[in-house]
């Protein structure tokens, strides 16, 4: 990514700690990020909006690369997503920025996340391919399942789940089994 | 002479069901921010007075008309799975059915597409949980001729998750308003993990 994108989206992003989404102009980013106002909108022709929602898309990239290298790799998909759902969830409650504005000015952010929900859906599963795919190869997925689909499947459910996970205690390791065993993986694995 | 007997007067909608239905339209033409009570009032055929007889404002007569749509759709949707052959058929009719209420729906469309913050904060994390619990305990009637209640909404919380993620969001990579697509896909990804979740019981005789 562009440096001087990079510098605002930080710049943002730093602004939103500080004072909250509402409340964060343009020249208060280009005051944290060191960029002139200039720059910042003819990086973002929308102008604020645009910086606001590029830098929510940008934290919930970084926030799924930091989970994947702590998650590491795992000995089937199964393992990897018994541990991945309740990591995700409790760092997502963890998150303090993320609650801050949640407590805040959750509808503006609410909107925001969705919208830019497509982005980490597909990294998500870019990243749950392979081991899907580790997982055919090894016999444990059923005949003909289209992976692709299945892996866009899986990682729209979990976002779903460590977002709002409803009924289901995702801190206990037997619901978490029976969610990936069931409800994520049962249209896939081998009988 | 003989006499007409006088033609039998059609009942009228109810005013609080024409402010309700007016309340949607309007939505659907203008967004929720957009709506004034005049255009409420005047949409429904009625006088603001009249309106103000049964809903305090604006923000009443949106939740009433919410409350209504909610006991609608449920009921469609129950109904369509208990009308059902088997499960699967159940399954795909309740998440088709669904699909094509929410996309049909102006008032919503609009505020999906215009004022997203109007509806999104109510379907994401903390009220999002309220929202997928309520889903699933609504329409498990739905499937009542073979689940038991709690593997029911278990599975109807489920589906309303597949129904928010793929219906709602942006970019869906498959129509779940056309059955023929629709169905190979939970046929093949979610069923499968539906029924084994569930408690297998046969609820027909």
């Amino acid at each position: 990514m562009d440096g001087t994108r990079l510098q605002v989206l930080q710049g943002t992003y730093d602004c939103i700690v500080r004072r909250g989404m509402a409340k964060t102009t343009v020249d208060d980013i280009a005051a944290a990020s060191g960029v002139s106002r200039a720059s910042i909108y003819r990086l973002f022709p929308g102008g604020r909006d645009e910086v606001l929602r590029e830098t929510v898309g940008w934290e919930m990239e970084r926030f799924f690369l930091r989970l994947g290298a702590e998650l590491g790799d795992a000995v089937d998909f199964a393992e990897f997503l018994e541990r991945a759902l309740p990591l995700a969830r409790r760092e997502l409650s963890e998150h303090a920025v993320l609650q801050k504005v949640l407590e805040t000015e959750p509808d503006r952010l609410n909107a925001l996340i969705t919208v830019q929900q497509h982005r980490v859906i597909g990294a998500i599963a870019a990243h749950f391919l392979p081991l899907l795919v580790r997982d055919r190869d090894a016999g444990v997925v059923r005949d003909g399942v289209d992976l692709e689909q299945a892996a866009e499947y899986v990682a729209r459910l979990c976002l779903s789940l460590i977002a709002s996970p409803g009924r289901h205690d995702l801190g206990d390791p037997a619901e978490v089994r029976r969610l990936v065993h069931h409800e994520l993986l049962g249209g896939l694995l081998a009988a | 002479m003989a006499l007409v007997a006088p033609a039998p007067l059609s009942r009228p909608t109810p005013v609080d069901v024409r402010l309700r239905d007016a309340v949607l339209a309007c939505i659907g033409r203008f967004g929720l921010a957009k709506t004034t009570v005049d255009d409420i009032a005047r949409e429904a055929g009625c006088s603001r007075a009249t309106l103000y007889r049964y809903f305090d404002g604006k923000p009443e007569v949106v939740q009433s008309a919410l409350v209504a749509e909610h006991t609608r759709v449920t009921a469609v949707l129950i109904q369509e799975g208990r009308a059902a052959r088997t499960f699967a058929d159940a399954v795909v009719a309740v998440v088709v059915t669904a699909a094509r209420e929410l996309r049909g729906h102006d008032a919503l469309q609009f505020l999906l597409t215009h004022e997203p913050e109007a509806i999104l904060g109510h379907l994401a994390f903390g009220p999002g949980d309220r929202v997928l619990v309520a889903a699933g305990d609504a329409i498990a009637p739905a499937f009542d001729r073979w689940l038991a209640p709690e593997p029911a909404a278990r599975a109807g919380e489920w589906l309303a998750r597949v129904v928010r993620s793929y219906v709602l969001m942006p970019h869906p990579p498959i129509d779940f308003t056309d059955a023929r697509a629709a169905r190979p896909f939970l046929e093949h990804l979610v069923l499968p993990g539906l029924a084994t979740a569930a408690l297998h019981e046969s609820r027909t005789p």
